[in-house]
Formats: C-alpha cells, sequence, structure tokens
C-alpha cells in the first residue's frame, strides 16, 4: 500500500507529459487521480493507466484558463471521487517568441494559463482543505522561473509568479495545515524540448547540465508525490528543482 | 527506473553522528528500506544502542567511535567500513553540536571545535568517500545544514554555529558541480525546529512551545520528518537532484530564488 492510499489527487494538465507520469506514479502509490486536460482523447488514455495502476479515475476536460469551468470540475469530482486532498497545478504549455515577438493574446494565454488556473484551482479546492484541516498543493514552476532564458519571458515571469503564490499561500494556509511547495524542472525528456528541439541542439543542452542529461518525466513526479506525501507534512513553502545542478537553488 | 525507486535494498549509508537524535532516525529509516549502515559516533553507548536497533531491522551494521575531526582516521574507517559492509554508496554529513552563546563569549576553543566537527569533519568524511564513488561513477553525499545558516539565529545565540552551517551549504553548491562528472549527487537538509533531546535540554519545554506558536505550522518537526527528505535525497528518486537544499521547516523560512 502506498503512502498516497485512499487520496484525491487533481492534476491538472495530466493528458501527456510530466502530469501524466505524476498521475501514474500517484496512482501506483495509492492515490485516485482526477485527470484534466483539455484534450479529451489525451485525458482518456491517462485514465486508462491510472485503472490499470488499480486506483479510480475522473476524467474532467476542461481549460483552466476558465475559472467558471474549474468551479464546475471541482464540484463535478467530488461528486465522482470525493474530496480533493491534493492538488497538482501542472497545466502549462511553452511558447519560444522573443520580447517584441510576444502579442498582448500570446501574453493573456500563457498568465492565464499558468497563474491564473493555478490560482482559481487553488481557490476551488481550499475550502474543503480548511474544513478538514489537511491539504497539499504542488505548483509547477521551472528553473526558467528562477533564472530566465533568452527567450520566453512572458513563460519565465509566469513561472515567477507561481513561485510567488507557492511562498504566499504556505504561509496564509498553513494554520489550517494545508501545505503548499513547488517543483521548478530542469530539462526534460518531454513533449516540449522533443518536439521544439533538434537531436543534435538537446544534446549539446545535456552537455551544459552537470550531470550531463535531461531527465526522464517521471524523475520529476518523484519530487511531486513525495511533496504530496505525509512523508512531507512538516514541509511547506519550499522549491525542489531536479534541474541535474543546472541551477542551484537556495541561499 | 521503477516506480519503487526509495528503496535501499543493498546499499551502505555511511551516517555520522548517528547515535542518537536525528542521527538516528536516519539511520532507523534507511535500514528500514533496506540499506546497511556505519553508524559513526564519538559517544560509545549511543552508538552501539543505534547499531542494535539497526540490526534489529535486519540490516548489517559497522559501528565506529571516533571523532570525525580525526581526518587521519577516516580514510581507515571508509576501508575497514567497506571491507565488512561492501562499498559506500551514501554519505549522510550529520554530526554535529549546539552551543548558545553571544559573540563576546565564543571563545577560540568553542569556534575551533564548531567548524571543526560541523565544517572540516564533512570536508573530510566527503573526501574520504568520493574517490570510491568515483570509480563506482554512483554516489549521494547529504550534508545536514540548518534553518539558522539561512536566517541567522537571534539575540545572544551561536554565531558560530550559524556560519558553521552556511559553510555546509557553500560546500554542497561546490561538491556539486565539481563532482556532477562522476554522477554524484550531493544535496542540503536544513532542520527548522525538531524535537530532539538537544534542544529540549538545553531550551525547556516551555521555551519549544512558545517558539513553535512562531512556525506557521504551529509546531515542531518530529526527528523522522527530518528523515524523509534526507532519504529522498539518498534515494534513485532523486537521481536528477543535485545542488539543491530541502527544508522542512514548518514554513519558517521560505527557500528558493
Amino acid at each position: 500500500m502506498g503512502n498516497l492510499y485512499g487520496k484525491v489527487a487533481l492534476i491538472t494538465g495530466s493528458g501527456d507529459g510530466m502530469g501524466r507520469a505524476h498521475a501514474v506514479l500517484m496512482a501506483s502509490r495509492g492515490a485516485d487521480i482526477v485527470v484534466n486536460d483539455l484534450r479529451g482523447d489525451m485525458a482518456e488514455e491517462t485514465a486508462r493507466m491510472v485503472k490499470a495502476a488499480g486506483r479510480k479515475a475522473h476524467v474532467a476536460v476542461c481549460d483552466v484558463g476558465d475559472v467558471t469551468a474549474i468551479r464546475r470540475m471541482v464540484d463535478d469530482t467530488v461528486a465522482a471521487l470525493g474530496h480533493i486532498d491534493i492538488l497538482v497545478n501542472n497545466a502549462g504549455f511553452g511558447q519560444r517568441a522573443q520580447l517584441l515577438e510576444i502579442t498582448e493574446q500570446d501574453f493573456d494565454r500563457m498568465f492565464a494559463v499558468h497563474v491564473k488556473g493555478s490560482f482559481f484551482c487553488a481557490q476551488a479546492v481550499i475550502p474543503a482543505m480548511k474544513q478538514r484541516r489537511y491539504g497539499k498543493i504542488v505548483n509547477i514552476a521551472s528553473i526558467w522561473g528562477m533564472n530566465g532564458a533568452p527567450v520566453a519571458s512572458h513563460y519565465c515571469a509566469a513561472k515567477a509568479a507561481l513561485l510567488g503564490a507557492t511562498k504566499a499561500w504556505a504561509k496564509e494556509l498553513a494554520p489550517w495545515n494545508i501545505h503548499v511547495n513547488a517543483v521548478a524542472p530542469g530539462g526534460v525528456r518531454s513533449g516540449g524540448p522533443l518536439k521544439l528541439d533538434k537531436p543534435e541542439i538537446l544534446r549539446a543542452k545535456e552537455e551544459r547540465v552537470p550531470l550531463k542529461r535531461y531527465c526522464e518525466p517521471v524523475e520529476i513526479s518523484y519530487a511531486v508525490a513525495y511533496l504530496a506525501s505525509p512523508e512531507a507534512d512538516f514541509v511547506t513553502g519550499q522549491v525542489i528543482s531536479p534541474n541535474g545542478g543546472e541551477v542551484i537553488v537556495g541561499f | 527506473m521503477a516506480a519503487g525507486a526509495n528503496g535501499f535494498d543493498g546499499r551502505v549509508a555511511w551516517i555520522t553522528g548517528s547515535g542518537r537524535g536525528m542521527g538516528r532516525a536516519h539511520a532507523l529509516l534507511m535500514a528500514a528500506r533496506g540499506a546497511d549502515i556505519v553508524v559513526h559516533d564519538v559517544l560509545k553507548d549511543e552508538a552501539g544502542e543505534t547499531a542494535d536497533a539497526v540490526r534489529k531491522l535486519g540490516r548489517r551494521v559497522f559501528v565506529a567511535h571516533t571523532d570525525v575531526r580525526d581526518v587521519a582516521g577516516l580514510r581507515q574507517l571508509v576501508h575497514d567500513a567497506s571491507a565488512a559492509l561492501g562499498p559506500i554508496d551514501i554519505l549522510v554529513n550529520n554530526a554535529g553540536i549546539g552551543q548558545h552563546k553571544p559573540i563576546e563569549e565564543i571563545t577560540e576553543e568553542d569556534f575551533d571545535l564548531m567548524f571543526g566537527v560541523h565544517v572540516k569533519g564533512a570536508f573530510f568524511c566527503t573526501q574520504a568517500v568520493v574517490p570510491g564513488m568515483q570509480t563506482r561513477r554512483r554516489g549521494k553525499i547529504v550534508n545536514i545544514s540548518s534553518i539558522w545558516a539561512m536566517t541567522g539565529a537571534g539575540l545572544n545565540t551561536a554565531s558560530h554555529y550559524c556560519a558553521a552551517k552556511t559553510a555546509i551549504l557553500g560546500l554542497t553548491k561546490a561538491w556539486a558541480k565539481e563532482l556532477a562528472s562522476w554522477n554524484i549527487c550531493v544535496n542540503a537538509v536544513s532542520p527548522g525546529g525538531v524535537l530532539t533531546e538537544m534542544p529540549i535540554k538545553i531550551q525547556g519545554w516551555d521555551k519549544i512551545r512558545e517558539k513553535e506558536k512562531r512556525v506557521p505550522l504551529g509546531r515542531w518537526a518530529q526527528p523522522e520528518e527530518i528523515s524523509y527528505a534526507v532519504a529522498f535525497l539518498a534515494s534513485a528518486e532523486a537521481d536528477f537532484i543535485t545542488g539543491q537544499q530541502i527544508s522542512p521547516n514548518g514554513g519558517e523560512t521560505i527557500v528558493g530564488i
């Protein structure tokens, strides 16, 4: 029996990539999963993998940029699986654009999904967590949120905003025993980089990481699952960055 | 990598200062997860008690009661422990001491002891264990720092302790980069308030209850709650994590960029 046994975890953007890896790992440790994604067929596929791991899955196809849809998703989930114990704010996307190319529409979409989506997902699950005096929120940031990058300043700023929300919520929600932490991945061999970079460029980037590699999505999931577990009941307001030594976090 | 990569079957973990307190908790958690343990403490009886507890969990033990400041003895210790248990895969630099004194009262002897145990001890334990890790291209080093390394303490307290714990964070960051080529991962755990014998004896329960009120989660941790972070970083689940710090501190200090 895993250390997430009987818990209900809402993982946004879990139709593929890292979100799917989080869902499958947490299911293997005993959690029932709310699979949220914009893309219904991919969400269904993740749900099948969760069920194959022996846990219940509830598929919620909605856009986390739509606050009304978030509230409906949480209500439907509670009806289907019970109260949400764990929220992983994972939904996100990359866009490699320079400052001068980023349109108002690009900017709004970037912040709507990463920041506003995470904000209102948290707002929707918190009342019940407060009532039960237990909850785990894990926000997925990025090393680019800490370190910046030569492109995608709207992405970097949105990820940095998530770190700000993490720190503030940790303090605001501690009296109710709700723990809020962030995971800030470095290079991951998932959809984004595999699609955007040619293999030789990806190799060159891996060479610049002290451990000389990017990681598999599940290596990020291990950090998420640790923070979502009772083993991290004294950990709140912190950032774990599995990044192969590329960025050193801390004081 | 398997989903259950948090086990330590067949791994050998050297935990300094594991005769009692948090060090003992780290030893017992990692033993419960399958590691054989090098119990290292200057306190002979306490080291023996930890060793008995590890054996009761069905794991093998090598006991060393030397002072971590005895640099010449550390290579021999690694040699003897490896001969007994196999090569050392994990080093937890946990040995430490506390001392509450304002700056005016800290003698040169106090200062040397503080840096000797925390910094020099961690440095040369690491130096002794790294060659074997480099040969096997695998290793985990977890340095135990403190929330006080990041925030300082307060009035009348332990600036030599704070500085020594901060030096450990400096070593962590530098070693992470220096040793990454050999796939050796180096991280730190910086505990907040923990209910071990040391603070209970030095500060007393009244003072601790008062301090717990100032922690956002309203409490101090049990020693095992620090061990969970140590064990996570020492496990295969953290193979992509190096140069990082986890601070189980109840929200008292927010780490990050």
